[in-house]
């Protein structure tokens, strides 16, 4: 007998109940004036504050139009005369829209609106006898995802139907019961509270419900509803929660994500417009906001709104917090990017506000480098927030989330890694949610709960702030406070002598792609790194004493550091907006560093590594341009001629295995080694696939720029050799072989070479990459016998292991180093030294460098078309520290200039001269120094300095640089 | 101006800005047929947008086309 599954069944009592709450919130309005003389234009904005109009005039706007197209901002006007029957009232406007709107009203900025919100307040902004004056900016660039409202797909799109916009009064009777029934059906509908409480809040409601007469046109018995649940719901308190939250209001704001970075100042305004209209309405409510960037934008463009920030600021309801210029991402950018994030950015705080702010406040970034402590200490930085590692780990529950962080150097911040998103609307749930998941209840004090819709801005709600005034009315509830962020870490970090430390990188388990995704911009990013810092040698060499100039230029620079720019997270304009950005700094930098008639070494290192040095004479060819290798020979901070050497004796012999001073190769057609064997030490270096492309598919979902899947290895595609290795070029110092490979849909030229006066062997790669879903790696499978890669972190090195016994080392398949990783072991190593890539894995003795991916999500055409980069393999006696490999990365990442002036000051030797720049104040010469060895030890100048903060303050003098390991310095001269 | 030259060089740039992707299939007749990608292909309000894009080209070339879709979504969105 066949079985029948029953699934009629009447109402349930609680759907009765929910049933009803929508009837309720029918009637929030007690009336609403149509405004029928709205008139739109159609625009495009091509910059931060300019547009092109698609027509001349504004057209009329009715209900049922359709709106706003594709990249559109719509611009909408109306002059409304107020009706008498609407005067003396409490007035509202209302327009429930998906994009996003920001009102002007008589010149006054009176609020936005957007899919969060459809409502704000007028009366106190406006004068009801006069013509209101209605101008309106919308943009219609709401991020795919809605946490809250998955369901609003249905209505996200470039057009969209007008549904009017009106003057409301409110029936506050009716939307304070809405709001109570808000916060106990989200109670009553979440297991994380208990089931006793529930059953009593599913029958009670239903009990409030019953006194509404829905049937009455008047909806009579709202407030014996309401005095129903003061008196039987919110009075009852024999259920105890348990907990202490902290409420933080926030509004994360990605620069530019599926949006570019020019809409991002409308963002940010709507968004500060929004949390002042809240400030204006509950004196108590405060808010975080970081960025100084986007308050150099309001400030720049929309001062009235700036100047009433300003006031909030002052009376301390809104918060400046994230000392960091943007929020970057904080694995690919050097140390010195982030020292700028953080000196520029306080510097502007300081100039707006007269202060700093002692903490990073990185909310959505992905993973936090370990040389992040000291910096940020030596910034005025003595906490530290950032959300991700503890909702996005994919493998393991990161152990902490108030604690101490120590870094590289031994520097430590008073960090909070909050136990939830920063993106939540302030529902009992999510609090409820963040305090189970709290880990450090017995030693954190509070947990930190962020509230306020983000990514692309708009923050709090009165709804969020109406919920939050009720939370001490319920026992169910952990106790919960409203606070500002630095409140919260002064009061539970601060002296905290309880708090457990955490050691190391805070590497995320998850979007482990991004080190990888869009590779040329961070190959780009790279190359302007080391610009930056020759440019500003330069200009001290020349005695300029302009900041200005370069000061915007590294602003520019560090905008595209942004989390979701850098990191390939992004819509197609966006990355033609950072190059054409790279392009003009690139250009400028060419201008300021200028010429002269001898090389410059701006390294504080002799140049003694084998380098290439365009001429168009040259008899050896790189990157397409012909030039000469040779060995410059140029001391630290100096200047000289070079001339090529003519060696015309033979150094090199082909056949199946080549031979030449250092090795003996013997290669295999598609460029891999299968053989390196070291004639000076005397040992074979390849043990397994080496030098092999290797090109796997990559299918990591709907994250497809961030992830890589753990398993990305099970499926690899076939490389095939179109023309096997052969030699094409050959001079007296360098032999360059050619190997072209090919997949069905893209083209892998390999040009190898082999040097007479290097162990470097240099990879250049010329593709034409067309693929989908794809992830390519060059794999070395060396003959070293170790547990451990050292990885370049740019201030410094980290050890990786490289086996797998716990899901910690499982969970980190993919990591981020710099310009170099290596493996070692007693008496040598092989090192791989690159030119712009950062995605490495290391699993026993095998390094696989992440060379390109191909993602469609965001851009579909992400990393399609040509790349051109290098790597260079460079076996080495001795560790890492020995064989000088840091030294000789530098020097391969560092090209030599032409430049006459000299170097007058001290060359800092055995440190790294990270930047030489003018002080932000102009009265003196700043001089960063980075110990990247783990050594100890102490300079004598011969002359008087001041110690300086990466802030550029003074906190003493000495004419002896004593450092520590991985210590970066700065001194003022 | 071809239509063509319009889908690619004026109407791309601007779908891109949302996130989308347009690209030119072909005209027969007046019939326009265009692959979209991206969080176009997703979107469940396309058709307002191709109605758009008719009503531009009408505008702009003055010709008369309709647009004929085809959604090319990412394998992790095809559900």
């Amino acid at each position: 007998m066949a079985h029948i599954k029953v699934i009629r069944r009447s109402m349930r009592p609680e759907e009765w109940t929910d049933l009803r709450f929508g009837w309720l919130k029918r009637h929030i309005y007690s009336s609403k004036w149509e405004i029928k003389n709205l008139m739109i234009r159609d625009a495009r904005q091509t910059s931060e504050m300019n547009f092109e109009y698609y027509t001349e005039d504004y057209r009329p706007l009715n209900k049922g139009d359709m709106y706003f197209t594709p990249d559109g901002t719509a611009f909408i006007k109306a002059d409304v005369t107020l009706p008498e029957e609407l005067k003396g009232k409490e007035l509202w406007f209302s327009l429930k829209t998906a994009a996003e709107i920001c009102v002007k009203v008589n010149g006054k900025y009176v609020g936005g609106v957007d899919p969060n919100r459809e409502r704000m307040l007028l009366s106190p902004y406006i004068n009801e006898n006069e013509v209101l004056h209605f101008e309106m900016m919308g943009y219609n660039r709401s991020k795919p995802d809605d946490e809250r409202n998955p369901e609003s797909l249905s209505v996200r799109g470039c057009r969209q139907i007008f549904e009017g916009a009106y003057i409301c009064t409110v029936n506050h009777e009716v939307q304070d019961l809405v709001w109570d029934f808000e916060l106990l059906l989200d109670i009553a509908k979440s297991e994380l509270f208990n089931e006793d409480y529930r059953a009593f809040l599913n029958k009670e409601l239903c009990n409030a419900m019953n006194l509404i007469d829905f049937d009455s046109d008047e909806l009579t018995g709202v407030a014996d509803a309401k005095k129903y649940v003061d008196e039987v719901i919110y009075a009852n308190d024999n259920y105890k929660g348990s907990g202490d939250v902290a409420l933080i209001a926030h509004s994360h704001l990605d620069v530019a994500y599926y949006w570019r970075r020019i809409h991002a100042v409308q963002k940010n305004l709507r968004t500060v417009l929004i949390q002042l209209r809240l400030m204006d309405k509950y004196p108590d409510f405060k808010y975080t906001h970081t960025q100084p960037y986007v308050y150099e934008t309001l400030e720049k463009y929309y001062p009235e709104v700036f100047e009433e920030l300003k006031e909030k600021v002052a009376n301390g309801q809104f918060e400046p917090v994230g000392a960091m210029y943007v929020e970057p991402d904080c694995n690919v950018p050097s140390a010195e990017s982030l020292i700028r994030q953080c000196l520029y950015g306080q510097q502007t705080y300081k100039r707006m506000f007269g202060k700093t702010v002692n903490n990073a406040w990185l909310p959505d970034v992905f993973g936090n480098s370990w040389i992040l402590p000291q910096i940020l200490k030596k910034s005025g930085v003595d906490y530290f927030v950032s959300n991700k590692m503890s909702t996005w780990n994919d493998t393991n529950r990161f152990p902490h989330n108030n604690f101490k962080w120590k870094g590289i150097d031994g520097s430590e911040v008073l960090a909070c890694v909050p136990p939830t998103h920063f993106i939540t609307w302030n529902m009992p749930s999510q609090i409820q949610e963040n305090w189970e998941a709290y880990i450090d209840k017995d030693s954190g004090g509070q947990t930190l709960n962020m509230f306020g819709y983000g990514d692309g801005g708009s923050g709090c709600t009165e709804e969020m702030i109406e919920l939050m005034h009720r939370f001490d009315k319920l026992s169910i509830m952990p106790k919960c406070q409203h606070m500002r962020g630095d409140e919260f870490l002064e009061k539970n970090l601060k002296g905290n002598d309880k708090l457990e430390t955490w050691d190391g990188e805070l590497y995320l388990e998850m979007h482990r792609g991004t080190f990888t995704t869009k590779s040329i911009l961070k190959r780009y990013n790279r190359a302007l790194e080391f610009k930056f810092r020759t440019a500003e040698i330069l200009s001290i060499m020349r005695a300029d004493i302009g900041t200005d100039k370069i000061r915007e230029l590294y602003k520019k620079f560090l905008i595209n550091q942004f989390h979701d720019i850098i990191p390939g997270s992004h819509i197609h304009p966006v990355y033609e907006d950072a190059m054409e950005d790279y392009r003009e700094i690139d250009k400028a930098l060419d201008e300021i560093i200028g010429t002269g008639s001898k090389y410059f070494n701006t390294l504080n290192i002799k140049r003694d590594a084998l380098i290439f040095v365009p001429n168009k004479k040259g008899t050896s060819s790189r990157y397409g341009e012909k030039g000469n290798w040779l060995v410059p020979d140029i001391a630290p901070l100096s200047s000289a001629s070079l001339r090529a050497t003519k060696h015309s004796a033979e150094w090199i012999s082909l056949g199946d295995t080549v031979e030449t001073p250092y090795y003996s190769v013997k290669f295999r057609e598609d460029g891999s080694i299968e053989s390196l064997y070291d004639k000076e030490l005397c040992r074979e270096w390849v043990k397994g696939d080496f030098n092999k492309l290797k090109i796997y598919t990559d299918n990591p979902g709907n994250y497809d720029a961030w992830d890589i899947l753990p398993n990305y290895k099970d499926k690899q595609i076939e490389v095939k050799v179109t023309t096997p290795l052969h030699l094409i070029e050959k001079d007296g110092e360098c032999a360059t072989f050619e190997t072209v490979l090919a997949t069905e849909k893209s083209e892998w030229k390999m040009l190898i070479r082999l040097f007479r006066r290097s162990r470097g062997i240099e990879v250049e790669n010329i593709v034409n990459w067309q693929e989908k879903h794809k992830l390519a790696k060059a794999q070395f499978s060396c003959n070293v016998l170790t547990r451990k890669a050292l990885c370049d972190v740019s201030a410094g090195y980290i050890e990786r292991e490289t086996h797998r016994n716990t899901t910690w080392q499982q969970a980190r398949f993919e990591c981020c180093h710099h310009k170099w990783c290596d493996l070692s072991e007693t008496g040598g190593g092989i090192a791989v030294i690159n030119d712009g890539k950062y995605g490495a894995s290391f699993e026993e003795n095998t390094i696989g460098l992440s060379l390109l991916r191909a993602t469609i999500r965001p851009d579909v055409t992400s990393d399609m078309g040509m790349h051109n980069f290098c790597y260079m393999i460079m076996p080495h006696s001795g560790d890492v520290v020995s064989a000088k490999i840091n030294d000789i990365a530098y020097q391969y990442n560092v090209p030599l200039i032409k430049s006459d002036c000299a170097w007058t000051l001290p060359t800092f030797e055995p440190l790294y001269l990270q930047a030489a720049k003018r002080s932000e104040d102009g009265t003196m010469t700043v001089i960063r120094l980075s110990e990247q060895n783990g050594a100890r030890g102490k300079i004598k100048l011969g002359k008087t300095v001041k110690l300086l903060n990466m802030l550029e303050e003074v906190l003493g003098e000495t004419d002896t640089v004593e450092y520590s390991p991985f210590e970066i310095i700065t001194v003022g001269i | 101006m071809t239509v063509q030259n319009y889908v690619e060089n004026i109407l791309q740039p601007k779908l891109q800005g949302d996130g989308g992707w347009v690209e030119y299939v072909g005209l027969e007749g007046e019939i326009l047929t265009l692959i979209f990608r991206g969080e176009c292909s997703k979107c469940l309000i396309l058709h307002r947008c191709t109605q758009w894009i008719e009503e531009q080209i009408k505008l702009d070339l003055k010709k008369t086309v309709k647009v004929n879709a085809i959604r090319k979504k990412p394998y992790f969105q095809d559900v």
